[in-house]
């Protein structure tokens, strides 16, 4: 055991302990863990935002360097301050448009192409997509596997007909592979927040008190 | 039947307490345990493995110190790996918080080539060898960005450097010279690194997820869109497995060391859940 000296350690260590203390209850230790690091965030990213973005990106070019157009995006930005009086708020419609009207169009296509379409290609009986799999003579059970999955859950999310005859077995075998989906999806989520725990505590146990290397 | 009651009400904190010591126990009494490499992360390390020397390997470091444990052993790893091939790496975070991990990565890895490098050729040197470019937000900018021009987006690097004075941008305009993107984030850039880098300029992109994210991105290996995947703490012990095996590169494994207690919380808690189904069946009969 080789415990640390470093005050620095000590407060990482410590305000880890008063995080933890949540498993137990609810408490003011937790609270004040809690607090501080929304507190060192934020402030963090603000003075991150000021000294990286706002001053080289907008400010010295506008008011050291005289490039009166960048004065458009400083009005737009301003815009989203009128939120806070109430007789003007509407006018932060206009970032928020500008903002919005930019991301959907620029992500409508990508999400077009990388999604669906090159999704549905994936799904398609070829030898490309049977080799993919990494199975050998397996992959073609493999994708076979694949491609009813698909038809089936797409045919569960199918609400414009009852659920009767041919689409009841479907669907019924669609939710078999939501099923699957979801308990895939949580063994992993198991897999995340253990691996964190033990990320935290290979701090504690090594840093900290030195009990590991 | 009291027993049944008391599988169906166990408190959290036993099972809290429990899940301590299975995971504390393994790191404190280590034991070897066997890293079988899938083909998701040999596929990865072949995409590395094959980068041209006229090409370059970019890093985007997504993980902050929520998600460190599962990723920063991947980011090491790759970097162990790039710079033993002498592969030249940019590096790059779409968010704040990553620089400083990521800076620490870098730093870490070149630290250990340099304190055994006998030559200037020898050793990893910044600007020649690596650059950190740095943050420029928001995300999409620069994913578009970079494909027309690197040094246009990022006009100074992390240290504040004038990106096109440095020799090793003197020879990259964009995506082109780049053979390879690894993603190694905790949450979207994957996607957006294939949505609109690949999509619209043809750029491979390798992952290094968490493993919430897992069930979301193996769809896009299998479809090719991601030339390789490492997911969670079990990726980045697959691509240690690799880097000390292929390479023999031998340094401390950190994700490979958690393995034990990885498996270990998992049989306790498949455990519980099962002494929980048990109760719950045996008091419905009952009832």
């Amino acid at each position: 055991m080789n415990i640390s000296l470093d005050p620095w350690v000590w407060i990482s260590a410590l305000l880890s302990l008063a995080i933890f203390s949540f498993l137990y209850k609810d408490n003011p230790f937790y609270k004040f863990a809690e607090h501080v690091f929304v507190g060192a965030a934020n402030g963090y990213a603000v003075t991150f935002y000021w000294h990286n973005i706002l001053v080289p990106s907008l400010f010295d070019p506008l008011f050291r360097q005289g490039k009166l157009l960048y004065i458009i995006s400083l009005i737009i930005g301003v815009l989203y301050f009128t939120r806070f009086i109430p007789k003007i708020s509407w006018l932060v419609r206009i970032p928020i448009g500008i903002t919005i009207g930019y991301y959907t169009g620029a992500s409508i296509p990508a999400g077009i192409q990388a999604n669906i379409i090159k999704q549905i290609q994936g799904t398609i009986l070829t030898k490309e997509n049977f080799l993919a799999w990494h199975a050998g003579n397996a992959g073609i059970i493999w994708s076979i596997i694949l491609f009813i999955g698909v038809l089936c859950t797409l045919s569960y999310f199918y609400f414009s007909k009852e659920h009767k005859g041919v689409l009841k077995v479907t669907s019924r075998i669609g939710i078999i592979f939501i099923m699957i989906g979801f308990g895939a999806a949580f063994g992993y989520t198991v897999m995340a927040r253990v691996s964190l725990l033990i990320g935290r505590l290979q701090f504690l146990l090594g840093p900290w008190l030195g009990i590991i290397k | 039947m009291k027993i049944f009651d008391l599988m169906l009400k166990i408190d959290r904190r036993i099972i809290y307490l429990v899940l301590a010591v299975v995971v504390i126990l393994p790191l404190v009494i280590p034991s070897a345990q066997h890293v079988r490499v899938m083909p998701p992360v040999e596929k990865l390390f072949t995409a590395v493995d094959t980068i041209h020397s006229d090409k370059v390997l970019m890093i985007d470091f997504d993980y902050d110190p929520q998600t460190q444990p599962e990723l920063e052993p991947m980011a090491l790893a790759i970097l162990r790996h790039a710079f033993n091939k002498r592969i030249k790496v940019l590096g790059l975070s779409l968010y704040v918080q990553p620089l400083g991990l990521a800076k620490s990565a870098f730093d870490q890895v070149i630290s250990e080539y340099n304190s055994t490098a006998k030559t200037y050729e020898d050793s990893i040197i910044y600007g020649r060898d690596y650059v950190f470019l740095g943050w420029q937000p928001p995300p999409l900018v620069p994913i578009l960005g970079m494909g027309e021009s690197i040094t246009n987006v990022y006009k100074k690097d992390y240290y504040g450097n004038q990106t096109d004075t440095l020799p090793l941008m003197k020879k990259i305009k964009n995506y082109n010279q780049v053979e390879l993107l690894i993603s190694i984030s905790s949450g979207d850039p994957p996607l957006w690194w294939v949505g609109y880098a690949q999509n619209r300029f043809g750029l491979k992109v390798g992952v290094g997820c968490t493993a919430v994210s897992a069930s979301d991105y193996y769809p896009y290996l299998q479809t090719g869109q991601f030339s390789g995947l490492m997911v969670g703490m079990k990726g980045a012990a697959e691509y240690e497995e690799l880097v000390e095996s292929r390479l023999n590169i031998y340094k401390r494994r950190k994700a490979s060391e958690a393995l034990p207690s990885l498996t270990y919380a998992h049989l306790v808690m498949m455990a519980f859940i099962i002494i929980g189904n048990i109760g719950y069946f045996i008091k419905r009969r009952q009832k």
